[in-house]
């Protein structure tokens, strides 16, 4: 599975689709996608369901785009959360601290 | 009243004295010389420095010139003109001796010189009076005036501070030879303990004097009958008589138990030879003991010695003493006790150990070094140790502190799954998860754990190419992959510039912020981890080690 990031808009709302192994090679590109949608709309999802490993630095950028939607007002959540995702979000304890929807329409349903 | 030329000649003198004072490196050649100058200045028919002897606490006579040498005379504080000088602080005139009641007139009687008028002035420091000047006789047959006395008092002034000067740096010399004398003797009683033994040995000591010297030790060494004895013992008290004692003390237990007694009898042989040597109020809490490498059994018995702690699969044993300590009353039966080890560890420590505290805290006691050892339990026998004095070592210890560890060494050699240099690049990340991966799966090891053993390895990764690289290069990061028995060991060599450990940074897990989440993420995947400098001194090394259990796979563990 290659690693891709790529950053959809449906309606008001952008989904940032994740694929692959995020780790410290690429998680400052995810980072900058996850801030870049941030400043075009006020809802954004990160969708994980193709995402096979994450790293404390892709935990990192995740958070920091919660941050950011927080001191702003602006929705975030993660979409499709794979078990592989889940279980280093649970190590992390930010498993409650994201909100989680399991698809894109329960996402933009909020 | 000194006229304008006499204050002329007074500052002129008096600058001349100070000068030769202060630039002197041996006051024992120029005193003489300012005692005389001071004595011609006054225009006196003698003169005398006297010293208080910080031992006896007489004064002393130092110096003197005129024609009656009094050397070596000693008063009382509070004798005589000087001794009043001395015990009041303050300048004693008299005009006329033959008069006056306070003038000790035993000199003159035996030596015919015959005393008029006196002038003696103390010599102040801050702490006090450490002796007088004394002036003797006008020459020409004048009495000395209140301005002499303020003269004198003036010329005393630098005398005394350059005196008290000589006799701080004399301390500061002496100071530095006790010091090279106790360090010296540190490293004798160092030499005193055994040597480490290389290869497979059960057993490893170590002892953190709280001083420069000790009143702990341990010893262990070979029976003939292929055993090995063991001893770890503690001196009442603290200090030098205490580390006197630890020397006899030690070779008397290593005597005493040469051939092998067994250890109630043994502790019994050298309770009774300490009654007959220790000094009234010492005493000495001591264990020793003997195993078997063949069948894996101990044998121990402990005098007054704080409780043996047994550590295995099911948690903690632990053995109190025996009997008294020793020295203190003869013909005390000891009784001992028996076990197999097993692949148990056996720990003895000194009461410095338990009495360690955090601060302003209560002592950690039994309780602490239980916790303490079990935080470490992942760790072979000696690194675990390392660990442990490195615990009680962050502590203060107020007493001298010893651990003895009896635990046999682990049977087979670790076996590699996986020896594998890479460049230290974010890129090559995914690479070595994907070879970790591989070689986890071939032991068995369920999809769960290693996801999560893959996890920290590559936050590890992370960390050394962001932290100790600072930042993607081509220099290398070996990971080495080991399993012995049961035990997972990963290994992250690297060659970047040496990293402090205590500057690594961590946080809470749950304290909600981006960054700084690697470090908690291996403490909380792996059972432990340290990081050391590299062999010779370059690079570091991590290493990380995780008990696999029976299913391959582990419990939950954040």
């Amino acid at each position: 599975m290659n690693n891709e990031c790529v950053s959809e808009t449906v309606g008001d709302y952008v989904v940032v689709r994740l694929r692959g192994e995020v780790d410290l090679s690429w998680s400052q590109q995810v980072r900058r996608a996850i801030l870049a949608a941030l400043g075009a709309t006020g809802k954004v999802g990160v969708e994980m369901s193709e995402v096979s490993y994450i790293d404390s630095s892709g935990i990192a950028a995740l958070v920091e785009g919660l941050q950011n939607a927080r001191s702003k007002g602006q929705q975030f959540g993660l979409v499709g959360v794979s078990k592989a995702v889940m279980a280093v979000l649970q190590l992390a304890r930010l498993d409650r601290v994201f909100p989680i929807f399991p698809d894109l329409d329960a996402a933009r349903a909020g | 009243m000194p006229d304008g030329a006499d204050e002329r000649r007074a500052l002129d003198f008096l600058a001349e004295l100070i000068q030769a004072l202060a630039l002197s490196t041996d006051l024992r050649k120029t005193l003489p010389m300012a005692l005389g100058r001071i004595a011609d200045f006054m225009q006196a028919e003698a003169a005398s420095l006297f010293l208080v002897d910080p031992v006896s606490g007489l004064i002393e006579c130092r110096l003197c010139v005129g024609p009656v040498d009094i050397v070596g005379l000693k008063l009382e504080v509070g004798q005589g003109i000087i001794g009043r000088a001395v015990a009041q602080n303050t300048t004693q005139i008299v005009r006329d001796a033959q008069t006056d009641a306070r003038v000790n007139v035993r000199v003159d009687a035996e030596t015919g010189f015959v005393t008029r008028s006196i002038i003696c002035v103390p010599l102040t420091t801050g702490e006090g009076p450490i002796g007088a000047i004394e002036v003797i006789n006008r020459r020409g047959g004048g009495l000395f005036e209140i301005e002499d006395a303020v003269l004198l008092e003036t010329v005393a002034a630098p005398a005394a501070l350059a005196i008290n000067n000589a006799r701080l740096v004399d301390s500061l010399v002496e100071q530095q030879r006790i010091r090279r004398e106790l360090d010296l003797a540190r490293r004798m009683q160092k030499m005193l303990l055994p040597k480490r033994r290389r290869g497979k040995f059960p057993l490893i000591g170590i002892n953190l004097p709280a001083h420069e010297i000790s009143g702990d030790f341990y010893d262990y060494f070979d029976l003939p009958d292929g055993r090995i004895a063991f001893v770890i013992g503690d001196i009442s008290g603290k200090g030098l008589d205490a580390a006197f004692l630890m020397v006899r003390v030690a070779s008397l237990l290593r005597w005493s138990g040469k051939d092998g007694l067994a250890p109630a009898q043994w502790l019994a042989r050298a309770n009774n030879e300490s009654c007959q040597t220790l000094n009234e109020g010492r005493f000495v809490c001591a264990l020793v003991g003997q195993y078997d490498s063949n069948d894996g059994s101990v044998v121990f018995a402990s005098a007054g010695f704080p409780p043996a702690l047994l550590q295995n699969a099911k948690g903690f044993d632990s053995f109190l003493a025996d009997g008294p300590p020793l020295g203190i009353l003869p013909n005390i039966e000891y009784s001992e006790r028996r076990l197999t080890l097993g692949d148990d560890a056996l720990y003895f420590f000194s009461d410095g150990a338990i009495d360690a505290r955090v601060a302003g805290q209560a002592r950690i006691g039994n309780e602490g070094l239980r916790d303490m050892i079990a935080r470490h339990t992942g760790l072979a026998p000696e690194p675990r140790l390392r660990a442990l004095i490195g615990d009680l070592k962050r502590m203060q210890l107020a007493d001298d502190t010893t651990v003895l560890l009896l635990q046999e060494p682990r049977g087979a050699a670790a076996q590699i799954l996986l020896d594998l240099p890479f460049p230290a690049r974010a890129e090559q990340l995914r690479v070595v998860r994907a070879r970790l991966r591989e070689a986890l799966d071939a032991q068995g090891v369920g999809p769960e754990l290693r996801d999560r053993l893959v996890l920290a390895v590559d936050e590890a990764c992370t960390n050394i190419i962001r932290h100790a690289y600072c930042g993607n290069c081509d220099d290398t990061i070996t990971l080495r992959l080991t399993r012995e028995r049961d035990m997972l060991a990963f290994e992250l060599r690297d060659k970047a510039p040496a990293v402090d450990p205590g500057k690594i940074t961590s946080r809470d897990l749950g304290d909600c912020r981006p960054g700084g989440l690697g470090v908690p993420f291996i403490r909380a995947l792996m059972d432990d981890w340290q990081l050391e400098p590299g062999t010779d001194g370059k690079g570091n090394v991590l290493r990380m080690r995780k008990r696999l259990h029976s299913d391959g796979d582990t419990e939950t563990n954040t």
